[in-house]
């Protein structure tokens, strides 16, 4: 069931019927409602990945309750690692096998030997990246004794699997989503309402920004040995849109849905394209697997402690494991390779924490240094970007060198200008907003909010229009559903 | 919650309301070439004479033989060549009218046209596509009603569903009034009794790739639904694959199986398989005959159709 979806237009209300006038005076069956519910979500994909699902959220719960009752550290380490070895067993058969397998294969073809590698023909349980770190950060923290284990199996399971970040995250933290849980949830009308604005500004960015900018990204990435560098340029540019439109209005319409529940969900995005340099365009994209990457692998690994060489391993590391998490495919692996490369000098100089505010707060416009640094690291993220959507490195490596060609400086060949300049008027139009909205928690969260209620009516009621006049006839997956 | 509820109920409505105000000053203002690429395509007077055939077939009344079809049928089926053979006909295509179109167009116009035989075009392609295209074509060019917001519930499509609601509201407020189609567009003319002449040749022949038809099974329903409308109603049918050029007929793979499925509904007659045209003398593009080849092919028609005593009026002396 896709959020942008009829079926779920009619599956959230039934749920938040049922939720908060049939069982809000009774927690427990408040969560039974929101387990089932989120099982019956990820059934409607694939009912059978649902026991996969079910096994790895025993499979932790257990191994969690095992680990606090274990009477020294051995027995301890023992249901750690089992519940380590098995979830990323499971994560490496899925999505990783056949990858090591065939580059095996081409690895040895290299020294004149032909093997044939056996592959396995299976589709990628969605959001199998998600739920597995979801319940790799709960043993974490239960071996490190951050937290104690759950003993409670339903609060447990809605933690692993509730609908709105089942199956794309955010990838939430026990800390933070177990409580929420646990505790009694009152209707909150504030909290409501924003939640119904931010899923309108998901749905937005996804149908309106991230699907258009999908059709030439798609026809000039798939074409892309016919088409001069000017045209590659605006290739990159539409895919930056549209990644960028697709997970973060995926992430806000998780957020926006959880809220319609009385639950708050980790922030994802925070207008990334307006950051100043890639140290700052990584605390901004994908939040929560940045910091899930931040405090389970680098500081582990030591972290910025221990010298100038660790800082630069470490760094590397994280870049590599994070772009191979997107999936099992050499162009992940260079992206992360890449983005490390980028954050090497922030690293060297020591100025990598230079910009954490939001860019010209309380401002209108940013200076023009703040201007051309964004525009760098856009630039960056885009050349990024290529090896990202490309099909394989041969294909990133074409593009690039097309880009860098004289066909750079010759006028775009576009043969459906109109559509094409209309997605482009989209995208200004949505940049201005977002630009507007940058030191919101969402882009539209206080547009308007001093104006009288029709007025404002009237700025949500344009979006819906917008929505209706733009969105595909066909419904469209979102890309982060495949990792 | 209940300030929640109020509100939500408040805005619903409201946003209706806006939305439907927000498509028509979008309908009015921005400029057509932009209507093609969002979900409002409510384009009058364009491409195939749509206005123009609905405007006569409004008055026209009691014919011998009905049109019906996509754009083959208004490009292939020439009512000067009945009338010489005495049979008054009406050209009732559409482009890519598929069966939901079809029964639209018979629901609204088959009482007062009320004809002895129909000539149904049966495509491949009508039979394969969703029909959204060709209803925006029959929302625009014609008054709507009960039978078109049916149509548009039935394709269930943001397209749809806005062109109709703009379509209603143009019907409302007489938008359209002072318009004029000309019955001259490019090398098109519009020939009365809802024919569209062009006497153009293919400059240069297309290869094709080997492909198959994939059949639309809610297609299929209506048709069902119209030949058994038709048959309950005592109306002669003859099923027609009108001629496409031969290169495209023989990229598809499986052009038997759709013969197979027509044969089953009797009086079905497909035309690349008896008559021998040429890509390049008889057909204005891959798709369509030009003015030569629609005289060999309507001549055929009538001839087999006379032989078979399927026509209207058996008292033709042919040739």
């Amino acid at each position: 069931m896709l959020f942008n979806s009829l079926n779920f237009a009619i599956f959230l209300p039934i749920v938040f019927i049922l939720y908060w006038f049939f069982t809000s005076n009774n927690l427990k069956l408040q969560n039974i409602l929101l387990l089932v519910s989120s099982y019956f979500f990820y059934a409607c994909w694939n009912w059978m990945f649902l026991f996969l699902l079910i096994f790895s959220t025993l499979l932790d719960f257990y191994t969690g309750i095992k680990m606090s009752e274990a009477k020294d550290q051995n027995g301890k380490k023992f249901w750690f690692w089992l519940s380590i070895s098995v979830n990323l067993g499971f994560l490496g058969v899925f999505k990783y096998y056949n990858f090591f397998a065939t580059s095996f294969a081409e690895a040895v073809s290299n020294f004149g030997l032909q093997v044939s590698p056996w592959t396995l023909q299976v589709i990628l349980p969605v959001g199998i990246s998600f739920y597995t770190f979801h319940g790799l950060s709960y043993v974490i923290d239960i071996y490190k004794d951050r937290i104690k284990a759950e003993r409670n199996l339903i609060d447990y399971s809605v933690f692993v699997s509730f609908f709105p970040l089942l199956v794309a995250g955010p990838i939430e933290r026990a800390t933070h989503l177990l409580p929420q849980i646990q505790k009694k949830r009152v209707f909150n009308y504030t909290q409501a309402s924003d939640g119904l604005k931010q899923i309108l500004w998901g749905l937005f960015k996804k149908i309106v920004i991230a699907d258009h900018c999908a059709q030439y990204a798609n026809l000039i990435f798939n074409n892309s040995a016919d088409y001069s560098g000017s045209t590659l340029v605006l290739g990159a540019l539409f895919f930056a849109f549209q990644i960028y439109g697709d997970f973060s209005g995926y992430s806000d319409i998780a957020l926006g849905t959880a809220r319609l529940f009385g639950i708050e969900l980790l922030r994802n995005f925070a207008f990334p394209y307006f950051s100043r340099d890639i140290a700052e365009f990584w605390r901004r994209w994908h939040i929560s697997l940045s910091a899930w990457f931040r405090d389970y692998l680098y500081i582990p690994l030591g972290g910025s402690k221990g010298g100038t060489w660790m800082k630069v391993r470490n760094t590397f590391i994280i870049f590599i494991v994070s772009g191979f998490w997107h999936g099992a495919n050499w162009t992940f692996i260079i992206w992360g390779t890449l983005n490390a490369v980028y954050f090497l000098p922030l690293l060297l100089t020591n100025s990598n924490r230079n910009n954490l505010e939001t860019v010209a707060q309380g401002k209108y416009f940013p200076t023009i240094r703040e201007l051309l640094s964004m525009l760098i690291t856009f630039s960056l993220t885009l050349l990024a970007w290529i090896f990202f959507r490309a099909a394989s490195l041969q294909h990133a490596l074409s593009y690039i060198s097309e880009i860098f060609s004289s066909s750079l400086f010759t006028v775009p060949q576009l043969d459906d200008l109109y559509r094409a300049l209309t997605t482009i008027m989209l995208v200004i139009g949505f940049v201005f907003v977002e630009w507007i909205g940058r030191e919101q928690q969402y882009a539209i969260a206080r547009l308007g909010l001093n104006w009288v209620r029709p007025l404002r009516w009237v700025i949500y009621s344009a979006i819906v229009f917008l929505i209706g006049m733009f969105m595909q006839t066909e419904e469209t997956p979102f890309i982060y559903f495949q990792f | 919650m209940s300030k929640f509820i109020k509100s939500l109920f408040l805005f619903i409505p409201f946003t209706i309301v806006l939305y439907v105000l927000f498509l028509v000053a979008w309908g009015i203002l921005i400029p057509s070439e932009f209507f093609i690429k969002s979900n409002l395509n409510y384009r009058i007077g364009t491409y195939g004479h749509m206005y123009s055939r609905i405007e006569e077939v409004k008055k026209t009344k009691n014919i011998d033989v009905l049109f019906l079809g996509s754009s083959h049928t208004y490009r292939g089926f020439d009512p000067r060549i009945f009338k010489a053979k005495g049979m008054t006909s009406f050209n009732l295509g559409s482009s890519a009218q598929t069966p939901l179109q079809t029964k639209v167009l018979l629901n609204r116009y088959l009482d007062h046209l009320n004809p002895k035989l129909i000539i149904y075009e049966v495509y491949p392609t009508t039979f394969s596509i969703d029909g959204v295209e060709s209803s925006l074509d029959l929302i625009a060019n014609d008054k709507n009603d009960i039978n078109t917001v049916e149509l548009a519930f039935k394709l269930n499509n943001i397209k749809a569903y806005n062109t109709l609601i703009f379509g209603l509201i143009s019907d409302f407020l007489n938008l359209n009034s002072s318009f004029v189609e000309p019955k001259v567009r490019g090398k098109d003319t519009y020939i009365s009794g809802g024919f569209v002449e062009n006497r153009e040749k293919i400059t240069t022949e297309k290869k094709y790739a080997q492909k198959k038809w994939d059949f639309n099974e809610n297609q299929f329903k209506a048709f069902n639904e119209i030949i058994s409308m038709l048959k309950a109603r005592n109306i002669k049918v003859a099923l027609v694959y009108a001629p496409i050029a031969p290169a495209l007929y023989h990229s598809y793979s499986n052009n038997q199986d759709f013969d197979i499925i027509m044969n089953k509904y009797g009086n079905y007659y497909n035309f690349n398989e008896i008559i021998s045209l040429k890509d390049n003398q008889h057909f204005v593009d891959s798709d369509h005959l030009n003015q030569g080849g629609v005289d060999i092919f309507n001549d055929k028609l009538i001839e087999i159709l006379n032989n078979r005593q399927a026509l209207p009026t058996n008292t033709i002396s042919y040739r």
